[in-house]
């Protein structure tokens, strides 16, 4: 027990909890299976994109060109879908493509060049949204094809409930899982995975010990491009069109969501686990504030609060624990 | 000669930029005489780069430090909207002069205090300024968005919007503010003790802190500073677009961002120049304002500033890459004699 007290994700857990039971007793709605698979649904594409960032932040750096890159997928996999006639999976592996494209410049502009990623992320943030809006001019696409809309509302499961709708597992949270899943394996199982550590931890040990560092730097960024392209399709199968505008500020919300889950912007730590209850935390809010009947304007005001009093609360811990360590030092 | 020569290698990359400043003005100019050199156009952009300009100084700041400001834009908007409260307000209506006053002063005031805001949980608990201005980046946009409820608010005293519109001798009020910000923050960051301190701890905060300085009262006020710097910019956008929104302004965060970078300043700290961002804020803004007056689409514009960027930044790394080779040889060579 103690040891579970003590482990990085006890904070996060212990403000979803709170937060879950206060929500429970002011609405009725929010316990019920039906709610609790709505706010995994709608925090999917966040919850995707956040575990393409989750490599990024660990390794120390940061892909501020998310958002744009999910409007460059959303548009390319949109004209697709709409102009020719393909099927879901080569949608999918488009859209994958355009977003691995994307990571793949980001990362040569990093390793090649030597532009600090935020920087460099920001160039390529600019240029793309850029190419988004002069392609399609701001405008929205809409009529997509039968099997995309069976595909945005295909379930796994088929548990009937009272009011006479079913229950199952909707295809975009099966897809989250899915990519938390891919995201835990190849963190702590790849070779890749355990050289994102060493590389947020200290660069120049990472060289030393032998990680070809600029390989994982790329492979870093494409991975995060990758998602944001599934990101996109996803996005895509829930508003059933694409509008360019919407994705506007979708970086710093995938930020956030990393850093709540525990990963520092410094690298070197940060855990699929923590990850997915930050994205968990971040729909409660949303979901939460709605049903209480809270005005939407206090929403940002609540996520900020959040924001700021997670991390400094992780920062004081974290010096506490240092100071102790000193303590017993010059005891011994 | 020499002097030239002389300032050519203390302040290198300010005279790359202002070189490439003039050749890009004149290549403007030479593309559309008729427009783009008309006195017209000329005021057009000397209103319009202030409030940009100020914002980049602001972030600027902070970027010295090795930290970043990702809330300064809605630290502008909630200032303004908090501005605009006291405008629009019956009392306001009644003696005007009165009412613009108390709403400069509560525009400072506000803005102070979301630096201040900043500076103490980046200062004094010590968590990454990124994530900080993250969360007050939110905190702040919905402080103001309870203000408007989504709104705009409007109905400001007319002498407002001479802060914003008028001019002075024929110099638009703007420019005069944006060049006693230049000339103040140029002291401030560049010759004053408190200037070194922003430096050193850009360069290595443990180190300054051990050489006895206080680096949390230096952060400090590398935030406040901020926060009025943005305070500033928001006097004048609430004034030029005569009402306050939530999202005023919200484009010049990450041009600011770019702005300060193209500038020759380091996003990790410790180097940069407030001449630097001046030159990139006006190469910046000679290039949007050229290309819109040449008729070309506003998003090639943002792909041609985002393309500029890397580029710039590339021809940086190279030519140091050379520099250093050069150098790796010169030292060889002298070695073997």
């Amino acid at each position: 027990m103690k040891k579970f007290t003590k482990r990085k994700e006890f904070g996060i857990i212990l403000i979803i909890l709170i937060m879950s039971f206060i929500l429970t007793i002011v609405s009725s709605a929010f316990l019920k299976a039906d709610n609790i698979i709505d706010i995994l649904r709608n925090n999917a594409v966040y919850g995707i994109m956040a575990f393409g960032m989750l490599p990024v932040l660990i390794s120390g750096g940061i892909d501020l060109s998310v958002a744009s890159s999910i409007a460059l997928c959303a548009v390319v996999a949109g004209k697709i879908m709409t102009v020719f006639d393909t099927n879901i999976v080569i949608v999918f592996i488009i859209s994958m493509l355009v977003g691995a494209l994307i990571g793949l410049i980001n990362g040569l502009i990093i390793t090649k060049l030597k532009i600090a990623p935020m920087v460099a992320t920001l160039g390529i943030m600019t240029v793309t949204l850029g190419v988004v809006l002069l392609y399609t001019g701001g405008t929205w696409i809409s009529g997509l094809p039968e099997y995309f809309k069976e595909f945005g509302m295909a379930k796994l499961g088929n548990i009937p409930t009272k009011n006479g709708l079913t229950l199952g597992i909707p295809s975009q949270v099966i897809i989250l899982i899915l990519s938390g899943v891919v995201t835990w394996l190849m963190l702590r199982y790849t070779l890749i995975g355990r050289g994102i550590y060493a590389i947020g931890g200290s660069e120049a040990s990472a060289v030393r010990v032998g990680y070809n560092v600029d390989k994982i730097k790329v492979f870093i960024y494409m991975y995060s491009g990758i998602m944001t392209g599934i990101a996109a399709v996803v996005h895509t199968s829930i508003v059933q069109q694409v509008d360019p505008n919407t994705f506007l500020g979708y970086e710093l919300t995938v930020i956030s969501t990393v850093v709540i889950g525990g990963a520092s912007t410094m690298g070197g730590v940060g855990t699929v686990l923590g990850t997915t209850f930050g994205i968990i935390l971040m729909g409660i809010l949303q979901n939460g504030l709605i049903l209480a009947k809270i005005p939407t304007y206090w929403q940002k005001i609540v996520m900020g609060l959040v924001i700021l009093i997670a991390i400094s609360v992780d920062v004081i811990n974290r010096k506490r624990e240092q100071s102790k360590l000193v303590r017993v030092d010059v005891e011994g | 000669m020499n002097y030239i020569k002389k300032i050519q290698s203390k302040h290198s990359n300010e005279f790359t930029l202002t070189i490439i400043f003039i050749g890009i003005f004149i290549l403007m100019g030479a593309l559309s005489p008729d427009k783009f050199l008309s006195i017209n156009n000329i005021k057009t952009m000397a209103f319009q780069m202030p409030e940009f300009g100020i914002m980049a100084i602001g972030m600027m700041i902070t970027i010295l430090t090795g930290g970043i400001n990702l809330s300064i834009t809605n630290g502008a908007a909630l200032s303004a909207i908090v501005t605009a409260f006291i405008l629009s307000s019956d009392f306001s209506e009644t003696n005007p002069i009165m009412g613009v006053v108390l709403a400069l002063i509560a525009c400072i005031i506000v803005a102070s205090l979301t630096g201040i805001i900043n500076g103490t949980v980046i200062a004094y608990i010590g968590v990454a300024p990124m994530l900080v201005t993250l969360g007050t980046k939110t905190l702040f946009e919905g402080i103001g968005l309870n203000f408007t409820k989504g709104g705009a608010i409007s109905g400001f005293p007319d002498i407002y919007s001479e802060i914003g519109n008028g001019d002075l001798l024929g110099i638009p009020i703007p420019l005069i503010l944006y060049i006693v910000v230049i000339v103040i923050s140029y002291l401030l960051i560049e010759r004053s003790a408190w200037g070194t301190e922003v430096f050193m701890v850009g360069c290595n905060e443990t180190a300054t802190r051990f050489s006895g300085i206080n680096t949390k009262k230096t952060l400090m006020k590398v935030y406040l500073f901020s926060g009025i710097m943005s305070g500033i910019a928001s006097l004048i956008i609430s004034s030029r677009y005569n009402s306050a929104k939530t999202d005023y302004g919200s484009s010049y965060l990450m041009q600011s961002i770019t702005a300060v970078v193209l500038g020759g300043t380091s996003i990790s700290g410790g180097h940069g120049s407030v001449v630097g961002t001046i030159v990139a804020i006006a190469i910046m803004q000679v290039i949007s304002t050229g290309l819109n007056i040449l008729g070309v689409n506003r998003y090639i514009v943002d792909i041609i500033t985002g393309g500029i960027l890397i580029v710039i930044l590339a021809i940086r790394f190279i030519s140091k890459e050379m520099a250093d080779k050069k150098m790796i040889k010169l030292r060889s060579a002298s070695s073997v004699k």
